[in-house]
Parts: structure tokens; C-alpha cells; sequence
């Protein structure tokens, strides 16, 4: 099967971030936790991934890790890399987009170790290369909000309900953005005087409040408000990316006073802020109603296309998955069983987990009244033995499925972890002709 | 509903819920059998009892002596008060501001320290400072005020003589000119050093005895308050912004962490001012409390009814100013509904 043109030219794209070998465990009271155990992926320059299983199957601990937002403890970081390339605006177009940058505002930043030769550090990419499980907190910081965003499950949880929404968003400039804030409220941020040293802590939000009373008098206070109007201009621009009516008046209202979708759009409004390479967004309509649901996907949709920006899209919902997603990655159990192109998958699931979760989707070829489910539960992941996890709930398993641990392979354009694609060296190997039970 | 407006509502009730406390405690004042003992003396004769009976209107029924008295109240007549031999409104503005000083000063240490220990423990949850944290604040809630008082002043007074008792030394008490009553804010005024170190010096002990004990609640609650808060997912959500650490604690959990504990110092406050009376009889204060304690014990009417009348007051205030803060803190509140 030929992949659309378009899929063709999105697998050719540069990668954003690889994730590799990924293992996160949780201690718990009756043994280690397996939340995430091995997992691969990448995710293209501009691209929608979809991540897709049921809960508890480790792709919420999987997204946060991006970030390093699992706690530890409980969490146990075992091993695994997220190595991530930031880009930074194109020098050429300013942003616009141009032939230097293929039109996406954005050109790789250069290793620093190298100036792009390509050195170890890199692994002769040329390209910045970040493990974001091991940078310092600094730099992570740098990258939170900025390279990296992530819009959360429910908004009402994620946004602070104590703090008005100009506030929540202006944080992410004054975090990201201070040096822009300060040129736009007509300070020389290079300078070295005590008034601007005060006025950068300001724009920095270290401000004491002994400062914070200094800044309130006179010969600063002008300066302070220039730097707060800078900072409202760009949350009123945000905001009205994400098609809020009424920005300045929103922004003075507090989270309790707006609707699940309103909310929702701020959450999207201030990940796209800094107009970021990658976002992350956790399940962003599970907890919206069903009519905003399809259009708050509409508008990531088509800021994703505006911003250029890569996305991983967690959901449990397939179908949804199937419309948001170029490609799909399916994970059981702290695993990923299958990824590729979404189309394909739906399709032609190769892995018979995708099968089930696909046949399970109520559709024409179901019987009025009757809704197919895969049998059995997901196993415990507490110290799990070396078999394949699906073993239990699988139609076709074969010994050799309880004794082995299936790696992700490639098939086609696909990869897949299953011994049915590469069957092992000794022993039976299990065929979708032939059901266990 | 406006703040001014609920302020206003509160405060046209004050009136009425002080008619209320000050029948019942005039009431509850006659238990101890009539008031004139403590105007009398082993001399007098059964004439001159009953004259100063009715100069008293204690001859007359309990309802209309609380008229006599209420009428006394509104003419800026508070009564005699037999315990200080003097009329009760010349001798209450001095000890009130002592008082006040005293239970300020507690106050500020027990809210400062309170929160400042409560978060410092809550972000180290199961560290060590959180283990420390939870020792000083069981044993604060746990020790009785006269028993640890009493332990502070053997240990720092009579054995370390770092801090002395009382409220002032007598000589720097004689230097200033004393307008306000409250010796630190006097020592300012006159802009003498040494007068506002000696008054700080007089007020360290039993302000941090005194304030002890709200400190561990307040930190208590601090702390539970805050682990409950950096648990939620707009703390995460901070942090994914890029926020570094101390905003994340300082504006986003502790805010919100704060809103529970305000209601605590609210209450923690009435608290205070009860432990005023066991404070300033150990550390010699010269305050209310002191006063009080004496007139309970001799019957003084006349003193006890102004307490009354001062401390419901009071806390009326005190309550109203922790709702206003409340509704500041948590937006979704919506005052007097």
C-alpha cells in the first residue's frame, strides 16, 4: 500500500525528538511498577503523533517525561533518552518563513559543541541535541514553555483558580520572553544601571517585594507599567489566536468564570505563547463536552499548521487519534506494540492488540446491540516477567509469546512488536490462521 | 457583592451582637453572688453599705441596673472599677495598649513563623525539616500556655538573664514621653534608640511564648495545606510553563495553600487574646489580661463588663478582616451569599 504524498513527505521531515528505550518505574507498596518500559519513537519536525492506549498503559507518563514533570518519587527513572533538536527562528526571513528554513519560520539550531560539523555530542547531526532527562534544571526550564509546551487533560485542574488568566499567561513571557519585554517597554536591557537591573528582575519575575515596593514609586513606576503593557499587548495577542472573543476582558477574569472550552483555548493560548517545536497535548478533549471537542481539535489543528509545530496527541479515543494523527503510535502496558502511518493502521492492523482496539470501535459491521471488546484485563505491571504482555488477552499466542519478550521490528513502513511479523528462531511461531482458544 | 458593602452589612450587625454577649455576661456576673463587695471595706457600716448600694443602683433589679449600665456606656461612663480604685476608662486606655502591643507581637510571630515553617516543611514533605517542623508544632499545640511560660521564664530569665520580665526598665520608661501607650511605637516617636531596644527586649519572651502555640497551628496547617495543593495539577502545569521553582511554590501552591490557613489564624487570634490573661500574669505585663484576671477573682463588675464589650468587639473585627483577606485570596467566594 502507498502512503499520500503528503505522509511520504512528512516520514522525510527531520526528527524533533527520538525517544528511546524509555523506562520510567513507580515504587510501590507491592513491588516496582512498570509504568513505562521501553519505549521508542520519534517524533518529525511539524508532524501529528498520535499516542494511543487504554489507561494505565503508561502514555501520560510517557508525554510528562518530555518534560520531567513524573514525580520522583514514586517515579524511578530507569534508563532511556528523549533527545530533543530545538530550532530557533529563522535568521533569514525573520520568521516569515522562506526557501531557507522550507517555509517553517524555524531553522535547527546548531550544535554548540561542533558549530555543526557534526561531533558526538550531536552524533554528527550538526543539529542541538538535548537529552531531556538529563540537562540541568536550567536548561530544562529554558526549554518548559518554550521549545516544549504541553496543554493538560482537564483545564479547570491545570489553570491556577487563585490567579487571573492575564496572569497565568503573561507568565510564560516573562519566563521566556523578558528581553523582548523589556525593548518593547523602551528599556536597554543591556544596560548596567541599578534602575534596570531592577526593571530585568521585574521582567524576570525575581522581584522581591522590597523591589516590588521600589518599582511602585515614581521615577520607576512608568517603566514598571510600560513593561506589564508589553507584556498585556502579547497575552491579548494569544489569546486571540485561539479565537477567544474578547481578549482584554477575558484576561481579567479568573478560571471559575469561563467555560471547559474557554479554559481549554487559554491552556492552548499560553503552550503556543512561545510558539514552540513540539507540543504535548495529554488527552486535551477528554473532558470537554462533545460538541467543543471537535472544535478545540479544529483549532490545534490549525495552529499546529500556523506554528509549524510537531505534536504528540494522547488519547485513548482511536477514532479520534485516526482523524488528528499523521502517524500513530499504539502502546500496551508500557510498551509500544505498533507505529506508523494512522491510515495504514487503521486499515491494516498488524499487531493483534491494534486489531482488537480496532474491531472494538462501534461501527456498520457490528451487530445492533452488540459491542465487540478485547477479553481479559491489561496485566499488573508490578515486576512482570519476560513475556510478551499481550500474551494474555491475545487470540494467536503461541508458547514462545510467554516465554520472550517481542521487540518493536520493522514491517513495511511499520513497526511492530509481535511475533506473528518476525517469528523467533527456535520454537512455533504464533499466525493470525490460528487461535489459541 | 462588593467588599465595601459587605463590610458595612457586618459591621450595622456589630451592634446588635454586642447587646447579646453583654446581657449574658451581666447576667453570669451576678452568680457570684452582688456586685458591691468590691467597693466595700470591713469598716463600713450596714448605712453606708446601702448608700453606696444605691449609689451603685444595686439596690435596684438586675434589668435595670444593665440599663444603668448601658446607659453609663453610651454616655462614655464604663463604670469604677474597684480593683484599680480609679474609673474604669482612665485606667483602660494604658493597659489596652499594652495588651496590644503584646498580642501584635505574638500575632506577627505566630503568622510569620507559622506560614514561614508550615511551607518550608510542606515542599520538603518527609524530609527532615518536615520532620523537625511536625516536633516544634506538636509540642507547641500540645504544651499548656502556664506550664511552658513558666519554663521560659526559669530558663531565660532566671538562669540564661537574657531577657528580662516586665515591660520596661523603669529609667527608659522615665526618658520618653509616652503619647500612644505601645513602648515600641513610642520609642520611634521620640526617636530614641535605646527606648525602642529596651521596649523590643521586654516584648521578645512573652510575645514568643505567647505566640507559640498559634504558631504550631498555623504551621500545621500550612504544611498539610500546601502537600495537598503541590499536588494538584496546576502546580505541574506551572512548572511545564517554565517557571522556576520558588514561583511555582511561592505564587501558585502557597496561595492557594493559604486560603485554608487564613481561616485558622482567624480563629487562632481569639486564642491569642485568651492567652494574654495566663502570659501577662507570669510575665508581669501590665495589660488587660493582668486586670482582668484580678477582677474575675474580686468580682469587679464594672471592669469585666468592659472587657467584655472591648474583646467581642474585637474579635467581630478580627473575623471580618479574615473574610475580606478570604475573598481577596479565593475569588470564587462570594461574600455574604
Amino acid at each position: 500500500m502507498t502512503a499520500p504524498a503528503t505522509n511520504l513527505q512528512k516520514t522525510d521531515a527531520p526528527v524533533v525528538a527520538s525517544v528511546r528505550d524509555l523506562r520510567v518505574h513507580f515504587k510501590s507498596k507491592a513491588g516496582i511498577v512498570h509504568a513505562v518500559d521501553g519505549v521508542d519513537f520519534d517524533v518529525r519536525d511539524g508532524e501529528t503523533l498520535g499516542l494511543v492506549g487504554e489507561t494505565g498503559c503508561g502514555k501520560s507518563v510517557t508525554a510528562r517525561s518530555f518534560l520531567r514533570l513524573v514525580p520522583m518519587p514514586p517515579g524511578i527513572p530507569v534508563s532511556g533518552s528523549i533527545m530533543f533538536h530545538p530550532r530557533q527562528r529563522c535568521t533569514a526571513c525573520d520568521g516569515a518563513g522562506c526557501v531557507a528554513c522550507d517555509h517553517t519560520g524555524r531553522v535547527v539550531s546548531t550544535c554548540p559543541a561542533c558549530s555543526g560539523t557534526g561531533c558526538s555530542t550531536c552524533e554528527q547531526t550538526g543539529a542541538e541535541t538535548l537529552d531531556l532527562l538529563t540537562i540541568p534544571e536550567r536548561d530544562l526550564r529554558s526549554i518548559r514553555g518554550n521549545r516544549i509546551a504541553m496543554i493538560f487533560q482537564d483545564p479547570g485542574k491545570a489553570l491556577n483558580p487563585a490567579l487571573s488568566i492575564r496572569k497565568q499567561v503573561a507568565e510564560v513571557f516573562y519566563a521566556h520572553r523578558s528581553d523582548e519585554l523589556l525593548a518593547s517597554a523602551g528599556i536597554d536591557p543591556s544596560s548596567h544601571s541599578l534602575p534596570t537591573g531592577l526593571l530585568r528582575r521585574r521582567a524576570t519575575q525575581q522581584s522581591r517585594t522590597l523591589e516590588n515596593v521600589l518599582l511602585s514609586l515614581p521615577p520607576l513606576r512608568s517603566r514598571r507599567s510600560a513593561i506589564t503593557a508589553a507584556a498585556d499587548d502579547r497575552v491579548a495577542a494569544a489569546l486571540a489566536e485561539t479565537q477567544i472573543p474578547n481578549p482584554r476582558a477575558v484576561m481579567d477574569r479568573y478560571p471559575h468564570e469561563l467555560s471547559g472550552g474557554m479554559k481549554q483555548r487559554v491552556m492552548i493560548a499560553l503552550a503556543l505563547a512561545c510558539d514552540p517545536d513540539l507540543l504535548i497535548a495529554d488527552e486535551p478533549t477528554t473532558a470537554l463536552d462533545v460538541t467543543v471537542q471537535a472544535r478545540i481539535i479544529e483549532l490545534i489543528k490549525e495552529l499546529q499548521q500556523r506554528h509549524k509545530t510537531a505534536v504528540v496527541y494522547i488519547s485513548h479515543d482511536l477514532s479520534l487519534v485516526r482523524r488528528v494523527a499523521d502517524r500513530t503510535a499504539v502502546m500496551y502496558a508500557g510498551r509500544i506494540v505498533e507505529v506508523g502511518d494512522s491510515e495504514q493502521i487503521f486499515h491494516e492492523p498488524e499487531h493483534p492488540y491494534t486489531r482488537g482496539l480496532i474491531d472494538a470501535i462501534p461501527g456498520a459491521h457490528h451487530e445492533r446491540g452488540r459491542l465487540a471488546a478485547i477479553e481479559g484485563t491489561v496485566p499488573e505491571l508490578i515486576d512482570p516477567d519476560p513475556s510478551c504482555r499481550f500474551a494474555g488477552r491475545c487470540d494467536f499466542a503461541a508458547e514462545v509469546c510467554w516465554t520472550r519478550d517481542p521487540a518493536l521490528e520493522p514491517v513495511g513502513d511499520r513497526q511492530v512488536a509481535c511475533f506473528i511479523h518476525h517469528p523467533p528462531e527456535h520454537g512455533e511461531a504464533p499466525t493470525f490462521d490460528r487461535t489459541a482458544r | 457583592m462588593q467588599i465595601r458593602d459587605y463590610i458595612l452589612r457586618r459591621l450595622i450587625v456589630l451592634p446588635f451582637l454586642i447587646v447579646g454577649v453583654s446581657i449574658i455576661v451581666f447576667g453570669l456576673t451576678r452568680i457570684g453572688g452582688s456586685p458591691v463587695a468590691i467597693y466595700l471595706s470591713h469598716e463600713m457600716s450596714s448605712e453606708e453599705v446601702a448608700e453606696i448600694e444605691a449609689r451603685f443602683h444595686l439596690d435596684e433589679p438586675v434589668p435595670v441596673q444593665y440599663a444603668y449600665w448601658a446607659r453609663g456606656v453610651f454616655q462614655g461612663d464604663l463604670g469604677w472599677s474597684g480593683v484599680a480604685a480609679a474609673p474604669v476608662t482612665a485606667v483602660f486606655p494604658n493597659k489596652l495598649a499594652a495588651t496590644m502591643e503584646l498580642a501584635v507581637a505574638s500575632a506577627v510571630v505566630a503568622v510569620s513563623l507559622g506560614i514561614g515553617l508550615g511551607t518550608y516543611a510542606g515542599a520538603r514533605r518527609n524530609k527532615l525539616p518536615d520532620h523537625i517542623t511536625r516536633i516544634i508544632s506538636i509540642s507547641g499545640a500540645a504544651m499548656p500556655l502556664f506550664w511552658f511560660a513558666i519554663v521560659m521564664l526559669i530558663v531565660f530569665w532566671v538562669y540564661l538573664g537574657w531577657f528580662p520580665i516586665g515591660r520596661s526598665t523603669p529609667e527608659v520608661f522615665a526618658s520618653i514621653s509616652h503619647p500612644t501607650g505601645l513602648y515600641t511605637v513610642d520609642a520611634l516617636l521620640a526617636g530614641n534608640f535605646k527606648a525602642f531596644r529596651d521596649a523590643i527586649w521586654h516584648l521578645v519572651l512573652p510575645a514568643i511564648t505567647l505566640g507559640y502555640g498559634a504558631t504550631a497551628i498555623i504551621a500545621r496547617m500550612m504544611r498539610s495545606s500546601l502537600v495537598e495543593e503541590l499536588q494538584e495539577e496546576y502546580v505541574d502545569a506551572a512548572r511545564a510553563k517554565g517557571l522556576a521553582e520558588r514561583l511555582v511554590l511561592r505564587r501558585h501552591a502557597r496561595r492557594n495553600a493559604l486560603m485554608p490557613t487564613v481561616t485558622v489564624i482567624g480563629l487562632s487570634f481569639g486564642f491569642l487574646l485568651q492567652g494574654t490573661i495566663v502570659a501577662e500574669i507570669i510575665f508581669r505585663w501590665p495589660g488587660l489580661g493582668r486586670w482582668m484576671a484580678d477582677s474575675v477573682l474580686r468580682g469587679d463588675r464594672a471592669t469585666i463588663m468592659a472587657y467584655v464589650l472591648f474583646t467581642s468587639v474585637l474579635f467581630l473585627v478580627v473575623n471580618l478582616v479574615v473574610d475580606v483577606v478570604y475573598a481577596y485570596l479565593d475569588r470564587r467566594v462570594v461574600l455574604g451569599s
